[in-house]
C-alpha cells in the first residue's frame, strides 16, 4: 500500500464557533451569562464570586478556601446531611472551589431537575450556615490536607518554589489553602465575616449552560437570585514581587526518597499580559506538549522521566513560570542542568518558526475539543467574568493564536523569561543530590527540611 | 440513545460507528484483548512497557511520529493499559480522521519494523520513573500491590498489578516485543469505534482502506493462572502497612461478581449507596461524624472470575487504622438493610452522572470499545443508560449480605506510626502512556 508511506490529507474543515453567550441582568443587577443548548439533557450552572485567596486577610490565610468549601456543609434551612439529600436526590452533582482569584459553586444536572436545584444553589451561596460543629468539621479537613501536603513530593516542590520564588509576605508565597498555623486562626465567625465582605451580587456571575430555554434559565436565576441584596467592595488586587533578582537552589531533604522532585522558574506574569497569546505558544514548545523540547530531551532522548512540563500560571497578579518533572536520584544534576540550558537556549535563540507553526495549529484545532462538556464551557465563561475578558474573547479566540508570529513568540521569551533568576527547587534525598547540584553553578544552594527549617548543605 | 453502528472487516476487527454531528470533532478508540492479565510469572508489567512502545513508531511513521501528528493539528491522544485490556485513543478535529485512522492501523500492522533495542531502553527507563514517581515515591502508592496480592491468590490473574515488579521490568527483551505483538495485537483480538462528526458510510470506508490488508492472526492464549475462583477470601485477611503516611488509611476489598454478570448491577448500586456522594452512608456516618476525613466506595469494571469491591477510607491525624476499620466494617456489616430512598438515589445519581461523562467523546467512544469487547454488543451501552432502575431493593440487599460480609475481606491498613518512610494513593485507574 504506497499511500501509507505519508499521512493522510485533512479532509474539508468544518467551521466552529464558541457557542453563543446570552447576556443578561436579575432585577438586583447580577450578571447572567447563558448558553442555552446541548446535545445531551444535562445542565450545569454556576455562580462565579470573585472572592478568592487573595481576599483572604494576613494571619488567616485559607480563609477563602475553608469557607468555600464549608458551604457545602448546610445553610440555615437545612443541615449538612439535609442539604446533600436535597441534592442527590434529583441526581445533582455539586461542590465549590476557591483558587486564587475566585471561589465558585456549581451544580451539574439533567435538565429537567434545574428548578429544583437552582434554589439549592442560591441557598449554598446566600445564607450558609457555619453551624460550629459541622464548620470545624471542615477546619479539621483542611488541616490534615496540610498535613498531607508536607509528606507529598509534588505538594512539596510545589509549595517551596512558592516560598522561594515570591518574596516573603506577598499574596503567592504561602500555599493557596493557607498553612497549619493560618487555619488554626480560623473560625466560624471569621467564614461568616468574610462571606459578609465578599460575596455580592455585584461582585459575581451566574454562568448557566445546558439543554435549557433561555426564559426558563432566566426565570429560574431570577427566583434564586433577583431578590439578593449585598454590597460589597471590588476584589482587593495581589501584591506579588521576586525574593530575589539571583540563581538561588533550595533543596527540601526527605530521607529515603528513591526520586527528586523538581520545580525550576521565576515570578511570571498577570493574566491580563500583553503577551499573554505568544506565551502560550511559546510555552508549548518549551514543555506544555508531549512533542516540546524538554519532553522530548528529558524523556524521549535520555529517559530521565515519566515527564516533564512547564507552564505560566497566570493569575490577576504575576503567577509563577515553574518547569516541573521527577527524576531518579542517580540523574537529578543532570536533569537539573538540561532543565536550565532548555530555557537559556529558548531565550537565546528563540523558537524556530516551524515550532510555532505547530503550537498555533494545535490551539487552534484543540479549542473546540475543550469545549464538550456544560461545565467546560461554564468554566471557560467564569473567567471571562474573573479576569474581565471583552466578550468577543471565546469567537477571536482562534484568531488572536494565529497572529502570534516567531518574532513575538521570541520577543516573549526575552520579556518573560530571565535566565538569570531561576530559582531551583529539589525535593529529594539531600546526601544524593546536594553534590550534583553543587557542581553545576545555578546558585548557593541551600538545604531544607521537610517542615521548613534551613541548614548549609 | 446514541445511534450504532457495528461491521465486523474480513480480518475480524470489529468495528464500532457512532456519529453525532453536534460540534466537527471526532474520536477513534481501539481496545486490544489485553492486559496484566495476560501476563505470565516473571513478565509483570509486560502489557504496560508494550503499550509504551506502540509510540515509539512503525513502519511509515517516525520515533514520536504518532504525538507529533496528532499535536499538529490539534487533537489529543493517549493509551492506558489495565488489568483486562489496553486501550489507545484519539480525539481530533473530524476532518483529521483518516490521519488517526492511518496511525492507528500503521502500529497495529507495522510496528515491528520500527522497533529496536535502544527505543525499548529509553521506554524502560521512562516506566521505571513512572512507576518510581507514581508508586515507589508516593505516600500510600504501592497500595494496589498490596490489595491485590492479599484479595486474589497467588495463581490468579489479578494477584498482581499492571505496573508490574521493577524486576520484571527489567527483563523485558526485545524478543518479548515480537511475540507479544503477535499474540495479541492481531485485528481479530480488538474493536475499533469512530464516534463523533463523521458520516457513517465514509468512515467505514476509509476504515477499510486503513485497517482491512493486516492478516488475521491464531486466536490469542488461554489466560495464564487459574480464572475461577470462590467469590469469598474465606475470612477477614489483613496486612498492616507501617510507614510514614501523613494520616492512617485503610483500604478494604471484597471479592464480588465480575462486570459481565447481571448480579454486578445490583453492586453498582450497593456501592453507590454504600459509598459514592455526600448522601452514601460512609459519608454521612464516617465523614459527618469526623471518623475519617474522607471515605468513598468503588466497584470496578473487572472481568475474570470475580471483580473488586474497595472501600478507601482516611483518618484524621488522631484517628487509629482499628477504629477505621472499625467503623468502614459496621457499615458494611449493615449494608444489607438499605431502603427504597437510598436505591433511587443511587439510580439517579448513577443515570446523571453517565450522561454527564458521555457528553465527552473520548469517553463515549471508550465505553462503546468496551461494550463491543466484553459483550460483543456495542448497543448494549444504550440499553445501560436505564438498567439500573430495574435493580431492586431486594436485589441490592442480597447482593451486600452475599459478598461483604466478613468471610469475604482482605484489608491493608496504613498505620502511619513510623517516620522510616513516605509512600499517596494512585487512582485505581490504568497506567497511561
Amino acid at each position: 500500500m504506497t499511500d501509507r508511506d505519508a499521512p493522510p490529507a485533512a479532509g474539508p474543515i468544518r467551521p466552529f464557533e464558541f457557542p453563543s453567550v446570552a447576556e443578561a441582568r436579575l432585577g438586583n443587577g447580577m450578571e447572567v451569562r447563558l448558553v442555552s443548548g446541548a446535545a445531551l439533557p444535562v445542565v450545569t450552572a454556576m455562580v462565579v464570586l470573585k472572592a478568592g485567596e487573595t481576599a483572604s486577610p494576613a494571619g488567616r490565610e485559607g480563609l477563602a478556601v475553608l469557607a468555600g468549601n464549608a458551604l457545602e456543609g448546610g445553610t440555615t434551612r437545612l443541615s449538612s446531611r439535609e442539604l446533600a439529600r436535597a441534592l442527590e436526590d434529583i441526581g445533582v452533582g455539586f461542590g465549590a472551589s476557591t483558587g486564587w482569584d475566585s471561589t465558585t459553586v456549581a451544580v451539574s444536572c439533567l435538565a429537567e431537575h434545574l428548578p429544583g436545584a437552582m434554589p439549592l444553589l442560591a441557598e449554598m451561596v446566600r445564607s450558609p450556615a457555619f453551624e460550629s460543629g459541622e464548620f470545624e468539621r471542615y477546619r479539621a479537613q483542611r488541616l490534615a490536607t496540610a498535613a498531607q501536603r508536607r509528606m507529598d513530593p509534588a505538594a512539596l516542590a510545589a509549595d517551596a518554589h512558592a516560598r522561594f520564588v515570591f518574596a516573603r509576605g506577598g499574596t503567592y508565597a504561602r500555599p493557596v489553602g493557607g498553612t497549619e498555623t493560618s487555619i488554626g486562626n480560623i473560625d466560624a465567625g471569621a467564614a461568616h465575616g468574610f462571606v459578609a465582605a465578599r460575596y455580592g451580587p455585584l461582585q459575581a456571575a451566574l454562568v448557566m449552560v445546558g439543554d435549557v430555554a433561555e426564559r426558563e434559565a432566566l426565570a429560574v436565576a431570577e427566583a434564586g437570585f433577583g431578590d439578593w441584596h449585598r454590597a460589597v467592595p471590588p476584589v482587593p488586587e495581589p501584591v506579588a514581587s521576586p525574593r530575589q533578582r539571583e540563581r538561588v537552589v533550595h533543596v527540601v531533604h526527605r530521607a529515603e526518597s528513591v526520586q527528586s522532585r523538581i520545580r525550576v522558574g521565576h515570578l511570571g506574569v498577570p493574566r491580563s499580559v500583553e503577551d499573554y497569546f505568544a506565551l502560550i505558544v511559546l510555552n508549548l514548545v518549551l514543555g506544555g506538549s508531549f512533542s516540546s523540547r524538554l519532553n522530548l530531551n528529558l524523556r524521549e532522548r535520555r529517559g530521565f522521566t515519566y515527564g516533564v512540563r512547564s507552564s505560566f500560571a497566570p493569575r490577576r497578579g504575576p503567577g509563577p513560570f515553574a518547569v516541573s518533572t521527577a527524576v531518579e536520584n542517580a540523574v537529578t544534576g543532570a536533569a537539573v542542568g538540561e532543565i536550565h540550558r532548555e530555557i537559556e537556549d529558548l531565550v537565546e535563540g528563540g523558537p524556530t518558526r516551524k515550532e510555532v507553526e505547530a503550537a498555533t495549529s494545535y490551539l487552534a484545532g484543540v479549542f473546540p475539543l475543550r469545549l464538550e462538556t456544560t461545565g467546560q464551557i461554564a468554566s471557560r465563561i467564569a473567567e471571562m467574568t474573573v479576569y474581565d475578558l471583552p466578550d468577543d474573547y471565546y469567537r477571536s479566540y482562534r484568531d488572536r493564536v494565529g497572529e502570534v508570529t516567531v518574532a513575538h513568540a521570541a520577543r516573549a521569551a526575552r520579556r518573560h523569561i530571565r535566565p538569570a533568576e531561576l530559582c531551583t527547587v529539589v525535593v529529594g534525598d539531600a546526601d544524593d543530590v546536594v553534590p550534583q547540584l553543587e557542581g553545576l553553578a545555578i546558585g548557593p544552594v541551600t538545604v531544607h527540611d521537610t517542615a521548613g527549617g534551613s541548614s548549609a548543605p | 440513545m446514541l445511534q450504532i453502528e457495528q461491521h465486523v472487516l474480513g480480518n475480524g476487527l470489529r468495528v464500532v460507528i457512532a456519529p453525532d454531528r453536534a460540534t466537527p470533532v471526532v474520536g477513534v478508540n481501539l481496545w486490544y484483548g489485553v492486559g496484566s492479565r495476560n501476563e505470565p510469572e516473571g513478565r509483570t508489567g509486560f502489557a504496560h512497557i508494550f503499550e509504551h512502545m506502540m509510540f515509539q513508531g512503525s513502519a511509515h511513521v517516525p520515533t514520536n511520529g504518532h504525538f507529533h501528528h496528532i499535536e499538529l493539528v490539534g487533537g489529543s491522544a493517549n493509551a492506558t493499559t489495565w488489568f483486562d485490556r489496553t486501550n489507545y485513543f484519539e480525539t481530533v478535529p473530524s476532518h483529521n480522521l483518516d490521519l488517526a485512522l492511518w496511525l492507528e492501523s500503521d502500529r497495529m500492522g507495522w510496528m515491528l519494523p520500527a522497533m529496536t533495542a535502544e527505543k525499548l531502553e529509553n521506554q524502560r527507563q521512562v516506566v521505571m520513573n513512572e512507576r518510581r514517581e507514581r508508586y515507589d515515591n508516593q505516600p500510600y502508592g504501592d497500595w494496589d500491590e498490596r490489595v491485590q496480592s492479599l484479595l486474589f491468590p497467588e495463581d490468579h490473574p489479578y494477584h498482581h498489578t499492571v505496573i508490574g515488579s521493577m524486576e520484571d521490568i527489567a527483563a523485558a527483551t526485545l524478543d518479548d516485543i515480537h511475540d507479544f505483538f503477535a499474540t495479541y495485537y492481531i485485528p481479530n483480538n480488538a474493536v475499533l469505534s469512530v464516534c463523533g462528526d463523521c458520516d457513517p458510510a465514509h468512515a467505514l470506508e476509509s476504515v477499510r482502506h486503513y485497517f482491512e490488508s493486516i492478516p488475521r492472526g491464531p486466536a490469542p492464549p488461554p489466560l495464564p493462572g487459574t480464572t475461577r475462583i470462590p467469590l469469598a477470601t474465606g475470612g477477614t485477611l489483613h496486612s498492616d502497612v507501617h510507614a510514614a503516611v501523613p494520616l492512617p488509611r485503610v483500604y478494604m476489598a471484597a471479592r464480588v461478581p465480575p462486570f459481565t454478570t447481571e448480579a454486578y448491577y445490583a453492586g453498582e448500586v450497593a456501592s453507590s449507596v454504600i459509598g459514592r456522594g455526600r448522601s452514601s452512608r460512609l459519608h454521612d456516618r464516617l465523614v459527618r461524624r469526623r471518623v475519617a476525613k474522607s471515605a468513598s466506595c468503588h466497584l470496578l469494571p473487572l472481568t475474570t472470575g470475580a471483580t473488586m469491591f474497595l472501600v478507601v477510607a482516611t483518618g484524621f491525624p488522631d484517628t487509629s487504622a482499628e477504629e477505621l476499620e472499625t467503623s468502614v466494617s459496621a457499615e458494611l456489616d449493615a449494608a444489607g438493610d438499605l431502603t427504597e430512598a437510598e436505591v433511587a438515589r443511587a439510580v439517579i445519581g448513577s443515570e446523571t452522572r453517565t450522561l454527564r461523562a458521555l457528553q465527552r467523546l473520548e469517553t463515549r467512544a471508550d465505553l462503546l470499545s468496551m461494550y463491543a469487547t466484553l459483550f460483543g454488543d456495542a448497543r448494549r451501552l444504550n440499553e445501560d443508560l436505564r438498567r439500573l432502575r430495574r435493580v431492586t431493593v431486594d436485589e441490592a440487599r442480597e447482593w451486600c449480605a452475599a459478598y461483604l460480609h466478613a468471610g469475604n475481606r482482605a484489608v491493608v491498613r496504613y498505620l502511619a506510626d513510623d517516620g522510616s518512610r513516605a509512600r499517596p494513593a494512585t487512582s485505581a485507574h490504568g497506567e497511561s502512556a
